[in-house]
């Protein structure tokens, strides 16, 4: 380990860190004591109290501060010596183009986004540095390394994108809690207290014919001198009751769903609030602490509420929006550290979910969903990070053949609780490295430019500053120097269906889309067609071409698969489906190995077409294996993961 | 509102509330706090263990401070177990940290009764003799014990304890069991009504998934003179012959069914295992 090769190709390396959070902290420290001397490290955020579970680096006295900046002040207290230089800035901004990532012999990640990570992992290809990443989620994590041109880039494999729902089960036929806090976060707080100007898929007509004395045309618009109580009441009854009524009049709906039941105020809570309580709401009161909870003596977050609480939570908290927080009325957006949003959320979705007969859940459960926070403890981080620092000391040294990527497991599979593998070689159709064309089916005459940028090129694409080209005319692209003229001219094609734009786009044409900071083209073959399923193809448009290697391969991977989670018959394996999903839902980047071509020259015959078989043929053998000794063995999760792998489409 | 727990927030989404209370009411002894022990002990205290006692007889040298991160310059001289213990009481002011000068091995022979007052004791860098004595002190006092000893990319852990009973396992998935191969007398009616071969297409993809494994386990311990698939090759059959049932690609029922067939490959009864274990 101390021979002079390993530590002068460490002494004289200059890494960057892209992230100074949970892995980022652990990461610095164990580059700093193997000897590293030169680091640099950016990271937009800053400290949280909820980091300081893990981020050890950081004091509570120190919330608030660059993560980035307080990181290597902390590490410079130990190794005095060594150079670390700070970037309180997004890992996105212009100025860290492809000539600020050559000058470094490796790039780290320490992420939490799939975003950064896609734009970080092309930064990368274009300056050809090799790049380590790497993710945590609980107890679970990954280490893979990425060189180009001899293993996978990090978007070789497709990475699941975050979860979403079909409007319709959001707004009209919710059957899971997390629906119910979609529509809580999404429609009902965005209605209530964001933009009014935004669309809204929330039903906001009444026809009450009581309101009629001053011709309301929006529900939600608060009398001029309404009494706060009798406001929240209203809404309250519009969304839970009249709202509900209405969907039960639709009876195709619910021929084979359970009914929603309507919820009245006057049902759940007959006396007013004010009157009983006793207690005005004091204008004067410190707006930071205004809390519903509090003002109804609820202590634990992770108590249930009834229906009956759920009702005064929601009454309250939108009573002290609107007392205590008037002027952020209209531009406030979900921000899972403002507690009178997370508890306004809570209890609405909390009755939209007793409307719907699911499950309540607690304000924990609730803050967890609707601010898509990721469990995270200081173990599994420290793993990772230590991994990390092999696999660049590996990379430093060149010493290709030993590259690997690790997954750490929650629970040891074969006793062995990390698990190493071989990168696989670049897939000859990602998009982002091998530049294959993509397809797309569209409406052109129905899609607007605008939401082929939107759902397209930034969503599915990662791009951030696209440029689209078609033949030679330019449609879209964003800049800063732009003229005045050139932006009215983009903007006017944003609006304009595919079929009417100055240049035509049909199918059978071709668009080509490019993000000059990221280096990164792609050819798009444009596939016109009339329909897309609304609950399967939502965005009513399809990007294909995408592929994972070897898809002939997948029906015999499948029937493998099969056998492996059957023979293993332990009752927590077809979860496995459920923790492919929930860990999709997270989007941190973690990722089940999979089986694929090799990198290593072990595998009988050539990498490109053996290596599958022997990955095959050594599972075919571990499963037999256990099939003959004992029925009930501790499901080999590393197995079925890889079989599972094949399936997701 | 529960604010001290906001720190804990990430970590009390994995193990929750009992998980965080078990932690909090833990006492924990360090033996050496070399760089293996002070990181374990790091851990431990960002989660809010409840105290911590480090034994360490040396003093901070030079040497110490290439490998841990704890000490500092100013520590050298002084005592190893103390300056580490200072580090670790800024990373989390709830835990209670202590240390005591002097060396493990000592400590071993002197007093074996000082550990049964911990719930767990990590000890690293002893040699053998002193791991052995040590733990027969712990397994008498029921005491966790966790060996651990790390040389440059190599190291171990190892865990020795008597016994430990584990309540809330939090498995990852619900676990459900229907007794498939053995259904209740409401479940065994309610299977009778439905009929697998229902010509209306839509009533035969909405049979649920569970009748049909129901049925064609029946159909199976028919044949096999009540044995259930147990090979791999007769799970591969069962599997097959749900298959069959299918007259649509599209069924989900039946390819639930074929997911969820290994709830009825396990044996029925009581382990015999279990059975022979009369502890």
């Amino acid at each position: 380990m101390a021979s002079l090769q390993h530590s002068q190709a460490i002494k004289g390396a200059k890494v960057l860190m892209v992230g100074a959070g949970g892995i980022g902290c652990e990461l610095l420290k164990t580059l700093a004591l193997s000897d590293f001397q030169d680091i640099h490290i950016i990271d937009m955020d800053t400290i949280e109290v909820s980091n300081l579970n893990r981020q050890f680096l950081f004091r509570q006295s120190h919330v608030g501060q660059s993560k980035a900046k307080v990181a290597r002040d902390a590490v410079l207290r130990f190794r005095p010596h060594i150079s670390i230089t700070p970037y309180h800035a997004n890992v996105k901004d212009s100025n860290f183009n492809v000539d600020f990532f050559k000058q470094f012999n490796v790039i780290l990640n320490g992420l939490d986004n799939l975003d950064a990570r896609r734009h970080v992992n092309r930064l990368c290809l274009a300056a050809e540095v090799p790049l380590v990443e790497s993710g945590t989620t609980g107890f679970l994590g990954q280490v893979t390394v990425h060189v180009k041109g001899k293993t996978e880039c990090y978007e070789c494999q497709p990475k699941p994108a975050p979860k979403t729902y079909p409007v319709c089960t959001i707004t009209s036929t919710p059957s899971k809690f997390v629906h119910c806090v979609v529509w809580a976060k999404d429609l009902l707080f965005a209605k209530l207290f964001g933009d009014k100007n935004q669309d809204n898929d929330l039903n906001v007509r009444s026809n009450d014919a009581a309101r009629s004395s001053k011709n309301v045309d929006d529900v939600f618009e608060w009398g001029e001198n309404e009494d706060i109580e009798q406001y929240g009441r209203r809404i309250y009854d519009h969304v839970f009751g009249y709202n509900i009524e209405q969907a039960l009049s639709n009876e195709e709906t619910w021929k084979n769903r359970n009914k929603p039941r309507p919820i009245y105020c006057r049902d759940v809570l007959p006396d007013i609030m004010t009157q009983r309580n006793g207690n005005n709401v004091d204008k004067t009161d410190d707006l930071s602490s205004a809390s519903a909870m509090a003002s109804l003596g609820l202590k634990n977050p992770q108590d249930i509420w009834c229906l009956m609480e759920n009702t005064k939570v929601f009454i309250e908290a939108l009573k002290l929006f609107f007392t205590n927080r008037r002027k952020e009325i209209g531009n406030l957006s979900f921000d899972k550290d403002d507690l009178l949003a997370v508890e306004f959320v809570t209890a609405a979705a909390n009755i939209r979910a007793a409307s719907f007969n699911i499950p309540l859940q607690s304000l924990f459960e609730a803050k967890g969903i609707a601010g898509n926070i990721v469990h995270a403890v200081a173990t599994t981080n420290a793993i990772v990070a230590g991994l990390i620092v092999i696999e660049a000391i590996k990379v430093l040294k060149k010493d290709t053949e030993s590259y690997r990527m690790t997954y750490c497991l929650e629970h040891p599979s074969k006793k062995m609780l990390l698990m190493p593998v071989e990168p696989f070689e670049p897939n000859k159709s990602c998009c982002v490295c091998s530049e294959t064309p993509l397809s797309l089916e569209i409406n052109t005459h129905r899609s607007k430019l605008r939401d082929f940028v939107e759902k397209i090129v930034k969503a599915k694409l990662g791009m951030n500053s696209p440029l689209i080209m078609h033949a030679t005319a330019l449609l879209y692209e964003v800049g800063d120097d732009l003229e005045e003229d050139e932006i009215a001219n983009y903007n006017a094609n944003l609006e304009k269906v595919l079929s009417e734009l100055p240049s035509p786009v049909t199918g059978g044409t071709m668009l080509t889309v490019e993000d000059l900071q990221q280096e990164f083209t792609c050819n798009i073959h444009i596939k016109h067609r009339e329909e897309f399923d609304e609950e399967k193809e939502p965005d009513g448009m399809v990007l294909s071409g995408w592929t994972q290697a070897l898809p002939e391969k997948k029906d015999a991977k499948t029937s493998n698969g099969n056998g492996a989670s059957t023979s293993k018959s332990l009752p927590t394996k077809p979860g496995n489906t459920e923790i492919d999903i929930e860990v999709k839902e997270i989007s941190d980047g973690t990722v089940s190995p999979g089986t694929k071509r090799k990198l290593s020259e072990f595998s009988a015959g050539s990498p490109v077409d053996h290596s599958s078989d022997v990955d095959e043929t050594r599972n075919n053998k571990k499963i037999q294996k256990h099939d003959d000794e004992d029925e009930l063995v501790m499901l080999d999760h590393w197995d079925s993961d890889m079989s599972k792998k094949q399936r997701l489409p | 509102m529960a604010e001290p727990k906001a720190k804990y927030d990430r970590q009390l989404r994995i193990w929750g509330e009992h998980g965080q209370a078990a932690l909090e009411k833990a006492t924990i002894c360090l033996l050496n706090c070399g760089p293996t022990g002070s990181e374990t002990l790091k851990n431990l205290v960002l989660g809010g263990v409840g105290s911590i006692t480090v034994i360490d007889g040396s003093k901070v040298e030079p040497g110490d401070l290439g490998n841990n991160f704890m000490v500092d310059e100013s520590c050298v001289g002084q005592s190893k177990a103390k300056c580490v213990c200072t580090f670790l009481q800024e990373l989390n002011d709830a835990v209670k940290a202590k240390f005591i000068e002097e060396y493990p091995e000592a400590l071993i022979g002197s007093n074996p009764s000082f550990f049964s007052q911990f719930t767990i004791v990590v000890a690293t860098q002893l040699v053998e003799d002193s791991m052995i004595k040590l733990d027969k002190i712990c397994r008498e006092a029921n005491v966790l014990l966790i060996f651990a000893r790390s040389y440059g990319l190599t190291g171990f852990v190892r865990i020795s304890v008597k016994e430990h009973a584990v309540i809330e396992s939090k498995p990852d998935h619900f676990l459900d069991d229907l007794r498939l191969n053995n259904p209740w007398p409401e479940l065994k009616r309610f299977a009778e009504t439905i009929d697998l071969n229902v010509t209306d297409p839509v009533a035969h993809k909405h049979t649920p998934y569970v009748v049909i494994l129901v049925k064609i386990v029946e159909e199976w311990t028919k044949a096999h003179s009540g044995a259930l698939p147990s090979t791999w090759d007769e799970k591969k059959e069962f599997k097959e012959l749900l298959k069959a049932g299918m007259v649509a690609m599209d069924e989900d029922n039946y390819k639930e069914a074929i997911e969820a067939s290994f709830k009825v490959f396990a044996s029925r009864g009581i382990n015999s295992d279990l059975l022979r274990d009369n502890a």
